[in-house]
């Protein structure tokens, strides 16, 4: 309040006419001290030298012809004037005449005057004259009157000034107290003024703004309500759309996990995923796919009405979930599961007078503790498993492997980054020559102690995680750059995957071509891996065979070898699979599979290895049965470089 | 009896010269030396860069002329306000416009060489000094008496002479006479 009178436009006017005038006054005040009294003072003092002057000449005169009866008449004369009070005549420094007079003053000038003699510049005497400053104080009394006069003047002319103004200003506080209960419902009554000024002018502007302001309020409350309506509308839709499955009208995943998050008792979780569902979609198509999941779910809640506590939900595609609120008995539980099932089973859907059955794959929890994650790890275990349902059980230790895996992405992908993804060579071996006359590339990670991984440990996760493919270029990339100036040919160790990918089978053209091994570069394909994709693989090795390479059928005999197939495929080699030859020296079925490959192969013209040759008799035996290449630890161990000298086995 | 009485009279002053008073001639010699030098235009008045205050006298009064030159001489040793000066006894019969003199100082004559001694000062412009107050009306310029004190008196009809300008303060002192006044 106080800081408001502070700011207020009438204390400011007042007290910038009071300071102003303070000032004036200070200005008149100190001119006077300065010049004014300095002024006065001079005019006293010239006052009292031209007296002393005018009567020099005379006394001068007086005192050089010595006639100095003269000079007291002169001196005597001057005395009358009442404010001198003495005049003393000095000749030779020695005073020759004095008159006083009766006259009194504490405050005189004392005017000391050098008597020159006539017509000359000689001094011949002094005059020293007291004269009083009375005048000058007189002077001094009245202007501090005058200006104390003036003070009080001011002073009542500012007192006057600001109540004028604090006046005329009354009309704009009265305004600003009434303006403080304005509100855009409410209209003021503000009277307009008699007087044709500003003030009334701000009173018509303000009585018109108000009007405006009203018929704007009016028109705004209107739309606001118009548009509250349209917002609560939107927020029950989009929170309808926020828990609600747009497709099946069921709750969704976000109003599971909210029920889950909300709920502290014990509870317990199914969860269902359609097998082979994208096979569904893929083969009659999305809307039909739709079709089956809304009826699917109408089924479930169907199936699920009479149990109490139960709330089912969509979780994704083709994922939907069914949370006990409560938990159950084991035994209710499973009467749950087991009803489902058998109902679920029976189910056919209908469309366009196609038939279509589903099977579901139930992942459930009884622990209240991560209920999805758990359901889900049951659910994974059981597709796994091939079992139509699976509890979730500690003892799976799921997240440790789930942990493994993940740190093992990461070290490969670290590897990946930092170039330590590099190839091992082994040699392979003519068995009558025993010289090595190729070398098979695999794979290494060398970790970060410099210790060397073998691939069983990082292959299956890297096919997981999608970095599948880039292992693949840099084994491709960094073998073909290695052999691209030497005199062997090597192999390199293709999937499935790879020759699916049509990203990467251009990958390898331009590899083969950028470092000219074409005619050096075998590719291992899996036997199983090929027959399950004949088209694709046959496509392949076609258009490798084009352009000079060579073709090896990996780990032939390692499952149903399809005699047939591998006619069609113009392949050059066949690497027996390694479990038929470890115990060959041994075991009489073995050696009757590898026989039968080995002369298969001769009649094809193809040319046959053995691999996992781990000592002389296993050796000895693959000699024996006509195998024309070998490879094994016994032989040959995987190196990161192949010797230049040696050529032959130990 | 009586015309022996006269004669002898007139034949005693005309050997003895005529009476001066010593008091007035010493006022005299120390006052008019000074008034000259209260003369602004005193420079143009030198002779030889030299004051020569003359004195015209009567022969007979060549005695008195030479005590008013011996206390003028004691009174203002070698030099006047800074000027050195001379002292001339130059006789009324003697005195012509070639006389050098910066002023006249004229003693007691007859009223023909008083006039000569006037005219010859006027010509001359230089101030002309009287001993008897009586000769002023013979346009001698200044004189004194001695009352109950000293008091100048200048011949104002002689006052405008060009080469003579006193300072103000002298004129304010003197009392001024005309020569139908004395």
């Amino acid at each position: 309040m106080q800081k408001r009178k502070f700011e207020s436009l009438s204390f400011k006017i007042i007290s910038s006419i009071i300071l102003t005038s303070v000032v004036i006054i200070i200005g008149i005040f100190l001119s006077f001290e300065t010049i004014n009294k300095k002024a006065f003072y001079n005019v006293e003092l010239q006052k009292a030298k031209l007296i002393v002057k005018t009567i020099e000449p005379l006394v001068a005169v007086d005192i050089y012809l010595g006639m100095q009866g003269k000079m007291k008449s002169i001196v005597k004369e001057l005395i009358k004037n009442k404010d001198i009070l003495s005049v003393e005549i000095l000749k030779n420094n020695k005073p020759i005449y004095e008159v006083k007079s009766k006259n009194k003053s504490k405050s005189l000038f004392v005017i000391t005057h050098n008597i020159l003699q006539p017509n000359s510049k000689k001094k011949i005497g002094t005059i020293v004259l007291n004269y009083s400053n009375h005048n000058y104080e007189q002077l001094v009394s009245k202007y501090t009157k005058l200006l104390m006069i003036m003070l009080i003047i001011l002073f009542i002319i500012s007192a006057l000034l600001s109540i004028y103004i604090k006046n005329i200003l009354k009309p704009l506080r009265k305004i600003a107290r009434l303006l403080q209960d304005f509100s855009p419902e409410k209209k003021l009554q503000i009277k307009p003024m008699k007087e044709d000024n500003e003030i009334s002018l701000i009173l018509s502007a303000l009585n018109e703004m108000q009007e405006k302001i009203f018929d704007f309020a009016s028109k705004q409350k209107d739309i606001n309500a118009y548009l509250e309506k349209e917002v609560d509308s939107k927020t029950v839709e989009l929170r309808k759309q926020l828990f609600i499955d747009d497709l099946t009208q069921l709750p969704n995943r976000r109003k599971l996990f909210n029920d889950i998050a909300n709920s502290k008792n014990d509870r317990a979780l199914l969860i269902l995923n359609i097998d082979d569902f994208k096979e569904i979609n893929d083969f009659y198509g999305q809307s039909v796919g739709d079709y089956i999941l809304i009826e699917f779910a109408k089924e479930l809640q169907y199936l699920l009405k009479n149990e109490k506590e139960i709330m089912l939900s969509r979780l994704s595609g083709d994922e939907f979930a069914v949370f006990f609120q409560h938990k159950p008995s084991e035994k209710s539980f499973m009467r749950v599961i087991n009803n489902l099932t058998k109902e679920i089973e029976k189910m056919v859907f209908e469309y366009e007078h196609s038939e279509i059955f589903i099977r579901v794959t139930i992942g459930a929890t009884m622990d209240s503790n991560e209920m999805l994650e758990k359901a889900d790890i049951a659910l994974k275990l059981a597709k796994e498993h091939k079992k139509y349902f699976l509890l979730y059980d500690k003892k799976f230790n799921v997240k440790k492997q789930y942990k493994e895996n993940m740190e093992w992405v990461q070290k490969i992908k670290s590897a990946i980054n930092d170039d330590r993804i590099v190839p091992y060579f082994q040699p392979i071996f003519d068995a009558t020559t025993q010289k090595a006359v190729s070398y098979e590339c695999l794979i290494r990670l060398i970790d970060t102690d410099g210790s060397v991984i073998s691939p069983y440990k990082f292959l299956t996760i890297a096919q997981k995680s999608k970095l599948y493919p880039q292992l693949t270029q840099i084994m491709l990339e960094k073998s073909c750059q290695y052999f691209e100036h030497r005199d062997t040919t090597f192999s390199v160790n293709l999937s499935i995957n790879d020759i699916l990918d049509v990203d990467m089978v251009n990958y390898i053209q331009k590899c083969i071509k950028k470092h000219n091994v074409n005619n050096k570069i075998v590719f291992e394909i899996l036997e199983t891996e090929g027959i399950n994709n004949y088209v694709e693989v046959s496509s392949f090795i076609l258009s490798m065979k084009q352009l000079g390479c060579k073709i090896s059928i990996d780990d032939f005999g390692s499952g149903y070898s399809n005699f047939e197939h591998i006619l069609k495929l113009d392949i050059d080699y066949i690497k027996i699979d390694g479990s038929l030859i470890k115990n060959l020296e041994t075991d009489i079925n073995a050696q009757i599979v590898v026989e039968t490959i080995v002369d298969f192969a001769k009649k094809l013209n193809l040319i046959t290895i053995a691999e996992f040759v781990h000592n002389q008799a296993v050796f000895e035996k693959v000699k024996l049965l006509d195998i024309e290449r070998v490879q094994g630890f016994y032989l040959g161990e995987p190196d990161k470089g192949i010797p230049t000298d040696v050529d032959a086995f130990a | 009896m009586i015309r022996i009485f006269l004669f002898f009279i007139l034949f005693v002053q005309s050997l003895f010269g005529y009476n001066y008073d010593s008091l007035l001639l010493k006022a005299d010699s120390s006052i008019f030396p000074k008034i000259m030098l209260m003369d602004k235009k005193i420079k143009n008045k030198l002779i030889d860069n030299k004051i020569i205050y003359t004195i015209v006298y009567d022969e007979r009064d060549y005695e008195t002329a030479l005590d008013v030159k011996e206390y003028i001489e004691n009174t203002f040793k070698k030099y006047m306000n800074g000027y050195p000066y001379a002292v001339d006894l130059v006789k009324f019969s003697q005195l012509s416009v070639n006389t050098e003199a910066s002023a006249l100082y004229v003693l007691k004559s007859s009223t023909e060489n008083i006039k000569k001694a006037a005219n010859i000062a006027r010509q001359k412009g230089i101030i002309s000094f009287s001993y008897d107050i009586n000769n002023l009306k013979y346009d001698l310029l200044f004189s004194l008496i001695i009352e109950n004190s000293t008091i100048l008196y200048l011949n104002k009809e002689y006052l405008h002479t060009n080469n003579i300008d006193f300072v103000d303060s002298l004129l304010s002192m003197v009392r001024f006479i005309g020569k139908n006044s004395i």
